[in-house]
């Protein structure tokens, strides 16, 4: 009996679909924790090793993570949300009185869409005076404080094309105001403007354009961004541990 | 050291993670419980209960039973692909098993589109409000961000009039009154509201003022017309003194056209006629049909019991001989009285019907002061005078806002201004506007027409039928029979001399005065009797005030128009012998007479010298109307028109040709019945 046992596991663990997902046994060395690491396209962006000290749970609670866990959040409500919506005049704006009045959990899934939208572009500017006050875009972090900056913005545009999206009269005049402002840009203003909305009047192109800018375009930017960003982390040390010990005295006290 | 820190703090913070994951894990669970109680759900549950109770049989109680607990909607592919969730709540509209049901599971009322009407109406399409929505306040629009909320109950006739565009709808009393109304008060000189371009106000245009009437007159008129005229169709625009002071000197300082000022010098010069014999002439000539004397008539055109207080004796007298040339948008026909006669009903004005209380200068002209009149012309455009004394002014550009789609508008964007009182809703604050229209705020314009709260209700209904929201082509309801085109050359100079249109309706032009419309008077009466009657016309139906003027038409006229609307104004669809050749003594015209009595015609109809007041006399009937007219009558009274009062009586076709042959042989004593004469007025 032990022994069926033994061989079906031995049997298992020999076959070629089990070895092509494991592929590095669970020897508990630090060469094969490596391997393991190395070798895995989900994994690779994390070090094989971190340091207990970036990890402290510290006062500003790990304001990148929060931006990530509401982004993740956005993307999951997002899809969903994709199934409901039409980007066209008028059935978007009914869309949204079908999520209200028809679809189980419909409001609570627009509202997490939303408030998520707020706090992710909250937390990113927050997450962006800490890494400003904390000096750490100097050296060596020099190159993601860059990639921040560029998520900073997709972020931003992200959270104005979903504004037009419900097709309501706050959206209408948001976009209105906002591109209005777009065109007093010099010279090439009435261009970009144009080129935003897909015409010269807040209409069913602008809808149109937004709605594969927020869905598409935008955000596979922010995600080969992010993966960049994340990557670069583990690379050079997060936020939390200072570029070299000698740039920040009070740090070292601190502790 | 780091390593000692974070064994430390793990255990408070543990705790603190647990209590915030359970905190989440529950307000997690808000979204799906307020799901699972929506209140749909248990209305549905105690509807199911009910009716299986209702039930007249275990099979039918089984299947109220088994019926799902689900979201009900009618979707209205027409309509925009409109959806109307009202049924998930309503559940028994359409069940007559739910008459006196409590709300909201009761059985609608029964209307011409209910219950058989609900999968192509739908309900919000009558009753406004937010058919997607699936709670009773989202619904019925009571909250903030809600669509247009629902009619209310009052003004419900408000919903028939989305479609059915006519001036008078058929079971819809309080719109058809609103729409006469708002027709009659003229707004729509000022307001421009879609299938109204033509409109154009019958007030009078103001060129012949300085020698019609005096100065103390007018400024009498501008301070309150109603006071003066009770008729009067001009609103109170609440001048102040000054400003009529200027209105005044303004309308005394137009030049009179020189042709009408000759017209009125010469007429004031004539002699005085014979006030006997103008008594005797204004009451055969029914003026009361429009006019009121003491109160006492229809009320669409002026008092005349203080008419000679108003006009100047030789503008009476021009007008009088051709009123079209004075105004010629007036309703008023043209009469021929001879010279003679007209200086007599004149002298019977002059002395009767005079304002014994008015001041001895009351029409006498105004000295005109050029700089007040100036002013006076400022004000003129100011309130928008003429938009009604000037159409052609205001034909391009109205002069107050645009009315349509104001049924749709949302109560946030409706300026309450001083109005605290009132609730925020469209009816409350379209209600005042009609009521006291300044009351909203300072420098507004619109003037006041008096209307009370009666009318004020009836007006709003007809407002609130001005919808934004479109509505398909083939539910707009027009009525069905087409405009009948208007001949031009001398019949149609004579239609319009004679006013016809004042009272008769042709197609869908023409005013609903009259009960004959004229749009196929070619196939109900012979042309014979209709020449007498255009010349002398008598009384047809005595029950009703308004009766056809007797306008003394000479033959010629009458033979012309006679002739006109027996060749042009014919029902195409109307068979004109239906009799099939044969004389109509073969259709047994006997058992046509009992079926007479035994239907109870006498009960309305006058037949020699007995029977009701409510249809017309039937003595004349073989003389006066075609046997086809007649016999398409008796099938159906409502073909024509839907408010007809004639019973149908479902009359079979030999039935309804006996009724015909035997109406058909009634003729006035002189030439009494005799076959081969009834046999005659067939060919």
């Amino acid at each position: 009996m032990s022994a069926a046992r033994i061989s079906m596991a031995d049997w298992l663990r020999g076959s070629a679909v089990y070895r092509s997902i494991v592929r590095h046994g669970t020897a508990d060395t630090n060469r094969n924790r490596s391997l393991v690491i190395f070798e895995n396209l989900f994994l690779h962006v994390h070090p094989v090793k971190v340091r207990e000290k970036t990890l402290r749970f510290s006062h500003t609670y790990w304001l990148g993570g929060v931006t990530l866990v509401s982004c993740l959040v956005l993307i999951a409500t997002g899809i969903l949300l994709m199934f409901y919506y039409h980007p066209s005049v008028p059935q978007a704006y009914r869309d949204m009185k079908e999520l209200n009045y028809v679809v189980d959990n419909g409001l609570f899934l627009r509202n997490l869409h939303r408030w998520a939208a707020h706090l992710m572009v909250f937390a990113a500017f927050l997450h962006m005076l800490r890494v400003f006050y904390h000096r750490a875009y100097r050296p060596p972090r020099q190159f993601n404080w860059v990639v921040g900056i560029v998520l900073l913005i997709v972020t931003l545009f992200l959270s104005y094309t979903g504004y037009l999206l419900p097709w309501d009269q706050l959206a209408f005049w948001g976009v209105s105001v906002g591109t209005n402002m777009a065109k007093e840009a010099p010279l090439v203003g009435e261009k970009i403007r144009f080129l935003l909305l897909g015409g010269n009047v807040v209409s069913e192109n602008a809808l149109l354009r937004f709605y594969v800018l927020h869905c598409v375009v935008l955000p596979v930017a922010l995600l080969l961004f992010l993966s960049v960003h994340i990557w670069r982390i583990r690379k050079d040390g997060g936020v939390q541990g200072p570029p070299t010990d000698a740039d920040d005295p009070r740090q070292e006290e601190a502790e | 050291m780091v390593g000692a820190d974070l064994r430390a703090t793990a255990v408070p913070l543990r705790r603190l993670f647990a209590v915030s994951s359970v905190l989440f894990l529950l307000v997690l669970a808000i979204s799906p419980a307020k799901n699972a109680f929506r209140p749909y759900r248990s209305l549905q549950r105690q509807y199911r209960k009910l009716a299986s109770s209702r039930a007249h049989s275990l099979k039918a109680a089984q299947g109220y039973e088994a019926r799902p607990v689900a979201i009900q909607q009618i979707w209205l592919r027409d309509f925009e692909n409109r959806v109307d969730r009202c049924t998930t709540c309503h559940l028994g509209v359409a069940d007559p098993l739910m008459a006196g049901a409590p709300r909201p599971f009761d059985l609608h009322p029964g209307t011409p589109h209910t219950p058989g009407g609900f999968d192509r109406f739908g309900c919000t399409s009558c009753h406004g409000g937010q058919g997607l929505a699936t709670t009773q306040a989202d619904a019925h629009g009571s909250t903030a961000d809600a669509g247009p909320p629902m009619t209310p109950p009052v003004f419900i006739e408000a919903g028939c009039g989305r479609c059915h565009l006519s001036e008078s709808v058929a079971g819809a009393p309080v719109l058809s009154r609103g729409r006469t109304l708002i027709a009659r008060a003229g707004c729509y000189a000022c307001h421009a509201v879609r299938g109204q371009d033509t409109f154009r106000s019958e007030a009078p245009p103001l060129a012949t003022v300085p020698l019609k009437t005096g100065g103390e007159w007018v400024k009498r008129w501008l301070k309150d017309p109603k006071s003066i005229d009770p008729n009067a169709t001009m609103p109170n625009f609440h001048l102040t003194d000054q400003a009529i002071d200027e209105l005044s000197h303004f309308l005394f300082a137009v030049q009179v056209p020189k042709e009408l000022a000759g017209r009125i010098e010469a007429a004031a010069a004539e002699p005085a006629g014979s006030s006997a014999n103008g008594k005797k002439l204004v009451s055969e000539s029914r003026c009361i049909t429009c006019h009121t004397v003491e109160g006492k008539g229809k009320g669409t055109a002026p008092e005349l019991s203080k008419i000679a207080s108003t006009a100047s004796r030789g503008w009476l007298l021009a007008f009088l001989r051709e009123p079209q040339a004075f105004n010629p948008r007036t309703p008023m026909p043209r009469y021929h009285f001879s010279e003679a006669e007209s200086r007599d009903i004149v002298a019977f004005l002059e002395e009767e019907f005079r304002d014994f209380d008015a001041p001895k200068g009351i029409l006498e002209p105004l000295r005109v002061n050029q700089s007040l009149a100036e002013n006076g012309r400022k004000l003129f455009r100011l309130y928008g005078c003429f938009s009604c004394h000037d159409p052609a002014g205001s034909a391009s550009e109205k002069f107050g806002p645009e009315l349509d789609g104001i049924g749709d508008k949302r109560a946030q964007s409706l300026d309450f201004g001083r109005r605290t009182d009132l609730a925020r809703t469209l009816p409350a604050w379209l209600a005042a506007k009609l009521e006291s229209p300044r009351s909203f705020a300072d420098g507004l314009k619109m003037p006041s027409y008096g209307f009370n709260a009666d009318d004020s209700r009836a007006v709003t209904t007809a407002l609130l039928a001005l919808g934004a929201q479109s509505v398909p082509d083939r539910y707009r309801y027009a009525p069905p029979q087409k405009p009948a085109l208007l001949p031009g050359g001398p019949v149609g100079g004579l239609i319009q001399s004679y006013r016809c249109l004042s009272c008769h309706q042709i197609g869908d032009r023409g005013a609903d005065v009259s009960t004959a419309p004229l749009t196929f008077e070619g196939s109900k009466v012979k042309r014979d009797w209709l020449v007498d009657y255009l010349m002398l016309s008598y009384t047809l139906r005595p029950i009703l005030e308004e009766r056809m003027p007797v306008l003394r038409m000479p033959r010629d006229d009458a033979t012309q128009l006679a002739d006109a609307l027996q060749n042009f104004y014919v029902d195409p669809s109307l068979h004109e012998d239906p009799f099939a050749g044969r004389p109509a003594s073969d259709a047994d015209p006997a058992e046509g007479q009992r079926l007479y009595v035994g239907l109870g015609c006498r009960g309305c109809h006058i037949l020699g010298s007995s029977g009701g007041y409510y249809g017309p006399p039937l003595t004349e009937a073989g003389k006066r109307l075609k046997p086809g007219w007649t016999y398409a009558w008796l099938k159906g009274p409502q073909r024509w028109r839907a408010d007809v009062r004639c019973p149908d009586y479902g009359l079979s076709d030999t039935d309804a040709l006996r009724l015909t042959a035997y109406l058909e042989t009634l003729r006035p004593a002189a030439s009494s019945a005799k076959p081969e004469s009834a046999a005659r007025g067939v060919r």
